[in-house]
């Protein structure tokens, strides 16, 4: 039996900025927290970290007037076609496993970066000190052992859920269903069909606008990321070969270019 | 040979051309590991994919600093005149060793000045984009966009030009790789493969 593709749906809608997500993922992998800017916003802090894979986003947004925060979880996506594995030199890793999670094994992690530069949701982050790179592992250790991701353990506001990613699809349709009835029309599934699909989902208010969000409105893989690990490899096979081959049928028709017996004395 | 060899390349020469061969080699090697999977076993050989990620970078330094020295000794014997233009218009004649046409050649003849400008200008991007890929948290996302495609594309045409190079100078012209390992040529060979430097140089 194929495994079933997990997922996470993050109904935004349901955020209450509690961060308690934040410090269960701290927790459960066991990652030190400094404090770092403050900046006068109830975010955590600016950025993903290489020890701080979960960040709730608290996006600014004033409708009519009224101030409020579209909250976002800011990690890694699970993409389908996953852009940090297609850009990474060294075998095993960043591993997709059979039920869709996208980990890194820092083991065999050279610290290169190009999955920085594939990602394009900009998530895995360098450690200066390790030089590896870190990210959200959706908890494989857990669910591995048949447990729910930490950040999905401790949501008190069911924002965050966890399953077979078919169910939660039509979670995500009926949540934006229930949001359009309460009168958010613009209210819909943020899933990355420009990646594969990605495995951690949202249900966005204002889904035609996931910028607000800090999301990228259509995610896909850099298209020089694509050539470079694509078409460009044959170019330069083809090349190599033609140049090799080039060389020796130039030599058994040409041969050498010899000296002139009559010029060595000159 | 009855005659007294030439000096074909001084000892400064044959240095930075070696030194620079050297870099190349390791950073062509190592590159090649961190070019595809299927290729990673490379990383073994050099040290393990760390080393080659961590090293990989200064070989490319190394390798532009001494290119950069041949660049400064050579670029005014690189100029191409009009005997090149004609001699590039006829290099199939010269492929094929015909030398009636031909017009003689000064030290460097215009095959090897327009390798001399491919690989000066390859390794120029290819400091460039290395630089970038180098500190990849610290460079912008859209140059590093750029820069993982043109350092592989630089590398290919680099090496492409390197193997021509490695079968001009090993099979296909006997005499050039004592030029370069010695400094030495004969006469003979000097009036052979570059004529107008043979009288230029021997005064005959």
């Amino acid at each position: 039996m194929p495994a079933t593709t997990v997922a996470k749906l993050v109904d935004t809608s349901l955020c209450i900025g509690c961060k308690a997500c934040e410090v269960a993922c701290q927790e459960w992998n066991d990652q030190e927290f400094t404090l770092g800017v403050f900046n006068n916003t109830y975010q955590t802090q600016p950025d993903l970290t290489p020890s701080f894979w979960n960040l709730i986003k608290f996006n600014e947004h004033v409708d009519d007037g009224v101030n409020s925060w579209l909250m976002a979880k800011y990690q890694c996506m699970h993409c389908a076609d996953p852009g940090c594995l297609k850009a990474c030199p060294a075998p095993g890793a960043i591993v997709q496993l059979p039920n869709g999670i996208v980990d890194f094994k820092q083991d065999n992690c050279i610290g290169c970066g190009y999955c920085i530069t594939g990602c394009p949701f900009d998530v895995p982050r360098l450690s200066p000190t390790s030089k590896k790179v870190y990210k959200c592992s959706l908890c494989s250790d857990r669910v591995g052992a048949g447990m729910t991701p930490a950040c999905i353990r401790t949501c008190p506001t069911n924002c965050l859920t966890f399953g077979s990613r078919t169910d939660l699809v039509q979670l995500a349709q009926i949540r934006t269903a229930e949001l359009k009835e309460d009168g958010f029309k613009d209210a819909g599934v943020y899933d990355g069909p420009g990646v594969g699909g990605t495995n951690v989902m949202y249900v966005l208010k204002h889904a035609s606008e996931p910028e607000k969000y800090g999301l990228p409105k259509d995610p896909r893989i850099p298209w020089t990321v694509s050539l470079w690990k694509g078409p460009l490899k044959w170019v330069a096979n083809a090349a190599f070969l033609g140049t090799a081959v080039g060389a020796m049928l130039h030599y058994l028709k040409f041969g050498p270019k010899e000296t002139h017996d009559d010029d060595e004395v000159a | 040979m009855t005659t007294k060899s030439l000096e074909r390349f001084s000892f400064a020469e044959r240095v930075s051309h070696w030194m620079s061969a050297l870099c190349f080699l390791y950073a062509a090697f190592t590159g090649l590991a961190l070019w595809s999977p299927r290729l990673f076993w490379l990383a073994g050989v050099f040290g393990g994919g760390e080393t080659v990620r961590a090293w990989h970078p200064w070989g490319g330094l190394f390798f532009a600093l001494a290119l950069g020295v041949m660049f400064r000794r050579w670029v005014g014997q690189m100029q191409l005149d009009e005997d090149d233009e004609i001699w590039l218009a006829k290099s199939h004649l010269y492929a094929q060793h015909i030398e009636a046409g031909m017009p003689e050649t000064g030290r460097f003849n215009a095959g090897q000045k327009m390798m001399f400008w491919l690989q000066s200008a390859s390794a120029f991007f290819l400091l460039l984009s290395g630089l970038v890929i180098w500190f990849p948290e610290v460079a912008p996302r859209s140059a590093r966009l750029i820069a993982i495609l043109l350092h592989p594309i630089c590398a290919a045409v680099s090496m492409g030009g390197i193997m021509v190079h490695f079968y001009m100078s090993t099979l296909a012209v006997p005499g050039s790789m004592g030029a370069m390992i010695r400094g030495k040529v004969s006469p003979g060979w000097a009036k052979s493969h570059h004529g107008k430097w043979f009288r230029e140089v021997s005064g005959r």
